[in-house]
């Protein structure tokens, strides 16, 4: 399984290479890696459903106990069936759907989808918690590259950043949670987490961030508008992002989490509460929607939204339908976003105002539409109708809480199967006062990718026993199996009724446009999307604030900050504890005395001085008294390299000096903040003399360090002088590095001395590196001084 | 009679054998303006060999008394400085025969290839090796691998120094290739 | 064991001084602001090495009477950086007058000046007409009619 992931990944480092020559072939190249990858899975789905579900690991760094391991269970494969089958069928549509002479796009698609397709291969395999949220985070920056496109026009940019902000905003939560999660547990593996789940304070605050990413990855309210927004990507790309894989990542993570903590009030109140929410909100706004693509993202908010209802149900029942519908949903909301696309590439436009007649033209895709479309209403015999059925049965079997929610998720259904109406009378239907369109043909490759899910959904419906193990094998982390089959056909049970009351009042709503006109409008200040813009502007015009105030510009200011909250921030937390100073003594050598006045006097008369020359000097002044610190303190090496560099500082110093004018420049208008500076400086010049004091109080003695090199300085360096062992031997590597600072800093002085120049008329009198004696107009000959 | 052997091109008489050859005092004040004392100009170059020695002194004597490749480059490259105070950029261009980035690129080559000389062994980087000569007069002669090490930042020091001595010193006098007067004047207007 | 107060007042009164030149106008200032405060660091970094002692030589004291090499060590190398790093300070210092005539250290006004543009763009901008910059894609949906008018919804029912 790891190698299928990285296999991915590797396809997808080449694909850009074979778009480039193929052009749109790489998306069939491109498909072979999840098609070769649900194969596979399929093979080994026997161990999958088996108490012992493999495990392999891959340990990255195994000091700190960090490793990566994929888990290979029931929920995986069910995933990898969508992410994988859909992904290979979604790719090999883009072969056709793409334009064939832009070679850019298939290179970006196609290694996007295929790095994607690896990525959710990793999240769903995932069993420990960091890889998980790598995986996360890489399924949301390729969803922002492929929603960004090309990034040419203005609302595929926001777009691409409204996805990238709300979902990198949930991601972080999630990690959040997941580590305290992690913490409370006391290990980092999924698997144990849930064998074992914590408990506490802290669990209640770690379910709820996870829920955070969940919500926002799978755009539940308030979260849900950057998929609506997210339609401006291409098709193909919205049908596997958008409708089978990246936004099941949050039902997946809630799935994986819920068997644990399914009791949790923290856990299934949220995700009850947001999940109907979403199922209604998201139905009700579908109504009103003229494009095609953009009511399928609704309908597909109000179908997550349902999933979440059923998994936060958190019984066997609900598992099992939950379950179902994530598979089923998978088929044919995919397969409806790929019609939906072939009427946009075929017929020109996808507004259903526009459409008319299609159905009479395209008779096999119409087909192919309304088998997806029943699975989405919940009529038999699909998948979806099967698994509605175990929805209903699991929650009007249940107590109160249970009936309750299962009439909201009948309201909801109702609505699903008006919309579905809509789509099918909208994008096929005959439109009585419309003429019908020009007859286009209808592209064979793309109906037949179609076909893949859509007819899917019908055969898994009238054999269900291929998926049942998988359902129940999931299902069973939730308590006994209460004997339950997935079939079409349970008998006259309660469920059947009030699917057939739903389906009956779907059709009423939809004949009756009345309701359709009053519905579906939400006033403008309850719009998310209108949250999500103020809160970015909001965001911005601080930032703009908060630059223009604080970022002057100006040295000093800067330096006084940095220098006052050197003082006040740890200052604070030091006298905040209690510090002991210890017994202090006056010197411990009585040259330390005079030596410490002449390096004080010297250093203020240096910042007091007029004259530069005066200034400098008294600075040398201040490097000798040191010099000769270090001579009364036993460093004898030290001493010496000190007086030998401070000549050379005044040398060199002097040098520059004499080029300058002889007194500093007193300029009038800085006088004014000079008190603030001193005072800030001795401030923070007294505070390092506390530190330093406070620091030497918790020394004591050689440290061992210092006592290994003293003593192995002769065996191993074959030096008695043990500064001069450390500097050449011990810690050469940093006298290496010393001396390449040197080299550094003397060929960057060459170049700010000895360039030119440049003069005003624009010819640069730069030095020509030949020995060509070219005189400039100054009549100076140039001498080739010139780098080696 | 008075024929030397190796000059070949004429007869000199033997009351100018010891004329130097070389120019080496200027004789006239040349074109730039370097106030000159000759009294430090010819201490500066007397005083210049013996410097140089005690730099090596202190390059080899570093492993067991004060000193070291530091000290030592820092010393003789004190004494170019002294020599470049006392005689200008002319007496610069006299005394530095190899161009001083070249003395820096040999010196951290030399330090770089100490260091990665071991490897070659199969020792880890910089491992230092201790070799124990038998000389006949000398007695026992002790030399590290960190020697040349030493060496490397000693040549590096120098090199550095006489290249600011080159930069900074020279290249910032009136008339030098560092700004040119006359037309900072025009652009300042 | 503490250092004494002599070394206590000398780190205090360096280091002042280093601060306020640090924050001077000129850049010579600076510059012998930044010499000094690396004295003033090389005193300190003494300090982890305990009260003065023999200086270590193997051989020619006790173990416990020598002062603790590896400060001295990392001194030194600190010493030769610090060198490097005023050289070529000196030289930004040498290029900034020669062409400048001046070398002292400019305020850098650049982004106060585009915050008060962007200001004053934002405000022209708010008085404008609505503009995109909020929405993202946003499907066209239908808008509210009045009940009696021949409305869109019955034509593709």
């Amino acid at each position: 399984m790891l190698v299928a992931i990285l296999a991915h990944f590797a396809l997808a480092a080449v694909l850009p290479l074979v778009a480039r020559r193929y052009g749109r072939a790489a998306f069939v190249v491109g498909a072979l890696a999840p098609a070769a990858t649900l194969v596979y899975a399929l093979a080994r789905g026997g161990e999958a459903v088996s108490g012992a579900p493999p495990l392999e690991t891959l340990a990255w760094a195994p000091v700190i106990g960090l490793e990566f391991t994929a888990r290979f269970d029931e929920l995986a494969l069910l995933l990898i069936l969508l992410v994988s089958g859909i992904g290979a069928v979604v790719l090999c549509y883009y072969s056709r759907y793409a334009k064939p002479d832009d070679h850019r796009t298939a290179a970006r698609d196609s290694a996007l989808l295929v790095t994607f397709a690896g990525a959710m291969l990793g999240l769903v395999l995932a069993d420990d918690v960091i890889s998980l949220y790598l995986f996360w985070e890489l399924t949301t920056v390729c969803s922002f590259l492929l929603v960004g496109g090309d990034g040419v026009a203005k609302r595929l940019r926001t777009s691409a950043t409204q996805a990238l902000l709300v979902t990198t905003l949930g991601g972080l939560a999630m990690l959040l949670g997941l580590i305290l999660l992690g913490t409370a547990a006391g290990t980092m593996r999924i698997s144990e987490i849930l064998a074992d789940p914590p408990s506490g304070g802290i669990v209640t605050a770690a379910l709820l961030l996870v829920l955070l990413g969940a919500l926002t990855k799978s755009a539940q309210v308030p979260f849900h508008p950057w998929l609506p927004s997210a339609m401006v990507a291409p098709t193909p790309v919205s049908a596997y992002l958008h409708a089978a894989a990246m936004v099941k990542a949050g039902v997946y993570l809630v799935a994986r989490f819920s068997p644990a903590f399914a009791d949790h009030p923290a856990w299934w109140i949220p995700i009850v509460v947001c999940g109907l929410w979403t199922m209604l909100l998201g139905g009700f706004r579908a109504l009103r929607q003229y494009d095609l693509k953009t009511l399928l993202a609704y309908g597909t908010i109000s179908q997550l939204g349902f999933l979440m209802v059923m998994l936060g149900a958190g019984t066997w029942m609900s598992a099992l339908a939950a379950g179902t519908l994530i598979l089923a949903h998978g088929l044919f909301k995919s397969a409806l976003f790929l019609t939906v696309g072939i009427i946009d590439k075929r017929a020109g436009t996808r507004d259903i105002r526009e459409l008319s007649g299609l159905g009479r033209q395209w008779r096999g895709l119409t087909t192919l539409a309304t088998f997806a479309l029943m699975s989405m209403a919940g009529l038999p015999p699909l998948l979806g109708f099967i698994g509605k059925e175990v929805a209903l049965e699991a929650l009007f079997e249940g107590g109160t809480v249970d009936r309750l929610i299962g009439v909201g998720v009948a309201v909801g259904s109702v609505l699903t199967v008006v919309y579905s109406l809509r789509f099918l009378r909208g994008a096929f239907g005959t439109k009585p006062d419309m003429a019908p369109s020009a007859p286009v043909p209808c592209g064979r490759v793309m109906t037949g990718m179609v076909a893949v899910p859509s007819l899917a959904g019908l055969v898994l419906a009238l054999a269900p026993s291929v998926i049942e193990p998988v359902e129940t094998g999931y299902a069973d982390r939730y308590g006994k199996d209460p004997g339950y089959h997935l079939a079409l056909w349970h008998g006259i049970t309660p469920a059947l009724m009030i699917s057939v009351g739903i389906i009956a009042a779907g059709v009423a709503v939809h004949r009756y446009a009345g309701v359709q006109r009053l519905g579906g409008y939400v006033p403008g200040p309850l719009r998310a999307q209108s949250w999500y813009g103020r809160s970015v502007e909001g965001l911005e015009s601080l930032a703009r604030g908060v630059t223009g105030r604080l970022q002057v510009g100006s040295l000093p200011v800067y330096l006084g900050v940095i220098l006052t909250t050197l003082v006040v921030v740890p200052g604070a937390g030091l006298f905040s504890g209690d510090i002991d100073f210890g017994e202090l003594r006056l010197f411990d050598n009585w040259l330390q005395v005079p030596l410490a006045l002449l390096v004080l006097v010297a250093a203020a008369t240096s910042l007091l001085a007029r004259r530069r020359l005066t200034a400098v000097l008294l600075a040398g002044v201040v490097g000798y008294g040191i010099g000769a610190w270090f001579v009364v303190d036993g460093g004898a090496d030290l001493a010496l390299a000190q007086f030998l560099v401070e000549t050379l500082t005044l040398v060199v110093f002097v040098f520059v000096i004499r080029r300058f004018p002889p007194r500093f420049i007193e300029n009038k208008a800085y006088v004014g903040g000079r008190w603030v500076k001193a005072v800030i400086a001795g401030v923070a010049g007294t505070f390092v003399a506390v530190l330093a004091v406070l620091y030497s109080g918790y020394r004591g003695g050689i440290p061992e360090a210092s006592r290994q090199y003293i003593e192995r300085a002769e065996d191993e360096t074959g030096a008695t002088n043990v500064v001069n062992a450390i500097i050449v031997d011990f810690r050469a590597f940093d006298t290496i590095g010393e001396i390449t600072v040197l080299a550094v800093a003397a060929t960057g002085v060459a170049s700010l001395i000895l360039a030119r120049s440049r003069r005003r008329n624009g010819t640069v009198g730069r030095p020509e590196p030949t020995e060509q004696d070219a005189t400039d107009d100054t009549g100076t000959t140039e001498t080739p001084e010139v780098r080696s | 009679m008075t024929d030397r052997p190796d000059d070949p091109r004429e007869s000199v008489p033997w009351t100018e054998w010891d004329t130097p050859r070389e120019r080496w005092l200027m004789t006239e004040q040349d074109a730039y303006s370097w106030p000159r004392s000759l009294l430090l100009e010819v201490i500066a170059r007397v005083l210049f060999p013996t410097v140089l020695v005690f730099s090596v002194y202190l390059l080899l004597a570093g492993h067991n008394n004060a000193g070291g490749g530091f000290s030592g480059g820092l010393v003789a490259a004190l004494a170019f400085v002294l020599r470049y105070v006392a005689g200008g950029s002319a007496e610069l261009a006299m005394m530095v025969r190899v161009r001083p980035p070249v003395v820096i690129g040999s010196g951290l080559a030399i330090a770089v290839l100490t260091a990665l000389a071991p490897v070659v062994f199969g020792d880890p980087v910089l491992a230092s090796g201790i070799w124990k000569l038998q000389l006949p007069v000398l007695g026992e002669l002790k030399i590290t691998s960190n020697l040349l090490l030493d060496l490397g930042v000693y040549l590096l020091i120098i090199g550095v120094v006489v290249d600011l001595l080159r930069t900074i010193g020279a290249g910032t006098e009136v008339g030098g290739p560092g700004v040119d007067d006359e037309q900072l004047e025009e652009e300042r207007g | 064991m503490t250092i004494n107060i002599t070394m206590a007042v000398t780190l205090a009164g360096l280091y002042s001084v280093g601060f306020y030149l640090l924050m001077q106008r000129s850049l010579m200032r600076v510059i012998l602001g930044i010499v000094i405060l690396g004295h003033g660091a090389n005193l300190f970094l003494q300090v982890a090495g305990g009260p003065p002692g023999e200086p270590t030589f193997v051989g020619s004291a006790v173990l416990e009477a020598m002062v603790d090499p590896l400060p001295q060590a990392l001194a030194l190398t600190a010493i030769v950086i610090t060198f490097a790093l005023t050289t070529f300070l000196l030289a930004l210092a040498y290029r900034s007058w020669a062409l400048l005539g001046h070398d002292e250290v400019q305020d850098d006004v650049e982004d106060r000046r585009i915050a008060r543009a962007e200001q004053a763009a934002r405000k022209v901008e708010d008085e404008g007409p609505e503009s995109e910059r909020v929405a993202g894609f946003e499907a066209p949906e239908a808008p509210e009619s009045r009940p009696g008018e021949d409305d869109e919804e019955a034509r593709i029912r």
